[in-house]
């Protein structure tokens, strides 16, 4: 690498670094608490009614939209949502009829096994709905959640050329020495330089699907904006009679995938449905398979698949983006070592952020010995 | 990579490989998969907090 290069590099590290520091020990600080939010709202009596008796049977689905529905009956039901994780944990969104999006009704959470109505509190009256809004959108909105997608990739920006720098800065060091008798600088470089290399795979990966989330809306909405859209478009047929049962739809759409979980059903007139076709969007039941959906036009006044389709790569690569950055695809050991890979990054953010104030000004201290300018050029 | 700087990642290497093993790992399966990702991505934190230990402010020069 030539010496010039070599200096662009680390600026691109500095200040992608110094841009995202502050939002990186808020997203750091939220995180660590967040890996563990299952154990925090049992603990704190939030989380959602999950209990079934073992070889109950779920409850029809016209049977649970008809008891959220008793929650206001001038909404009608838009959207069915199924957790993949709480097999019980239902989600059923209630729209004005005319509504095609997700802004003027509202969520009903029921047990599907039970049909017991479960409270959906408002994320800040909740302690872990509290800290979610505030490492995804910082109580911004859309807008916030943007602008932490970019910060997550300025993060990913940053531990690149974190690692192109690394190379020649080490050239002369042992793996992991720390000369903490050295000065609080060379201390915290040293610290930053180990903790930042031995978990770098793991904060590029963290950051990147953090980022790829944050943007989650801009990628689902392009999606369905092309090629759901022109699925649906190509059975436009308007609804003339009444809708076939739920269940009916819901057992076609599964018939068309043997062997696939329910994860959505869009009612016709949604904006992820045709004008008179249900979407049944079906996912598998292991770790990796839950996250890859497919999709089955169902439609209403025949009860028969029109169409089926998987979904594209950047909506399998959104899906897949979850698990690896909640670290929630290996129980609770890996919840405490992606507790612990949280815990380094923020000791390599604080260091990395100390090395810069405490860089030393060639300018002003022009009596400074020569291998001091030297160490201080390379962060 | 040649000469000198080879020895400069063949630890960051390693480790690397770790992550990404035990990263994949867990996502493939359960039992013997989740051991798997959990032993190799305990591996780059036990490194951080070896050196630190053996290296701690305050404790004598090796």
């Amino acid at each position: 690498m030539t010496p010039a290069s070599l200096r662009g590099w680390r600026l691109v590290h500095r200040w992608t670094s110094l841009i995202c520091s502050a939002n990186l020990l808020i997203l750091c600080v939220t995180g660590l608490i967040l890996v563990f939010h299952h154990e925090i709202q049992h603990l704190m009596g939030e989380d959602l009614d999950s209990s079934y008796t073992e070889g109950q049977a779920r409850l029809p689905l016209q049977t649970l939209v008809d008891i959220a529905q008793k929650a206001d009956p001038a909404l009608v039901p838009k959207l069915l949502s199924f957790d993949a994780e709480d097999k019980a944990v239902s989600y059923i969104y209630l729209g004005k009829p005319e509504e095609s999006g997700f802004d003027l009704g509202r969520w009903v959470v029921l047990n599907g096994f039970t049909g017991a109505n479960q409270m959906l509190k408002q994320p800040e009256e909740t302690l872990v709905g509290f800290l979610l809004k505030l490492h995804v959108d910082l109580f911004t909105g859309f807008a916030g959640q943007m602008f932490v997608g970019v910060m997550g990739l300025l993060f990913v920006v940053s531990t690149v050329s974190g690692l192109v720098v690394y190379g020649p800065f080490m050239k002369k060091l042992a793996f992991g020495i720390l000369r903490f008798g050295r000065g609080t600088r060379i201390g915290n470089i040293d610290l930053h330089n180990l903790f930042g290399v031995a978990t770098l795979v793991w904060a590029f990966v963290v950051g990147l699907t953090g980022a790829i989330l944050s943007f989650s809306p801009l990628i689902t909405g392009y999606w369905q904006k092309t090629e759901l859209a022109a699925m649906t478009a190509r059975h436009p047929e308007p609804m003339t009679g009444p809708a076939v049962p739920i269940d009916r739809v819901a057992a076609a759409g599964l018939a068309a995938f043997p062997g696939k979980d329910l994860a959505f059903i869009a009612y016709p007139g949604n904006e992820y449905a045709g004008s008179r076709h249900f979407s049944v969007i079906v996912r598998g039941h292991t770790e990796l398979t839950q996250r890859l959906l497919s999709v089955a036009l169902v439609d209403a006044e025949t009860g028969v698949v029109a169409e089926a389709a998987g979904t594209p790569w950047y909506m399998t690569v959104l899906m897949l983006s979850g698990p690896f950055h909640f670290g929630d695809y290996g129980g609770l050991p890996l919840q405490i070592i992606w507790a612990l890979f949280t815990i380094v990054t923020g000791v390599v953010t604080v260091t990395g952020f100390v090395v810069w104030l405490k860089r030393p000004r060639a300018r002003s201290l022009s009596d400074r010995t020569a291998s001091g300018a030297k160490l201080g050029s390379k962060a | 990579m040649s000469g000198g700087m080879s020895g400069v990642w063949r630890i960051p290497a390693a480790l690397a490989v770790l992550s990404a093993v035990g990263l994949s790992a867990a996502i493939l399966g359960d039992g013997i998969w989740d051991w798997l990702c959990w032993a190799t991505l305990s591996v780059p934190l036990a490194v951080c907090a070896v050196k630190l230990w053996r290296q701690r402010p305050g404790r004598p020069a090796m």
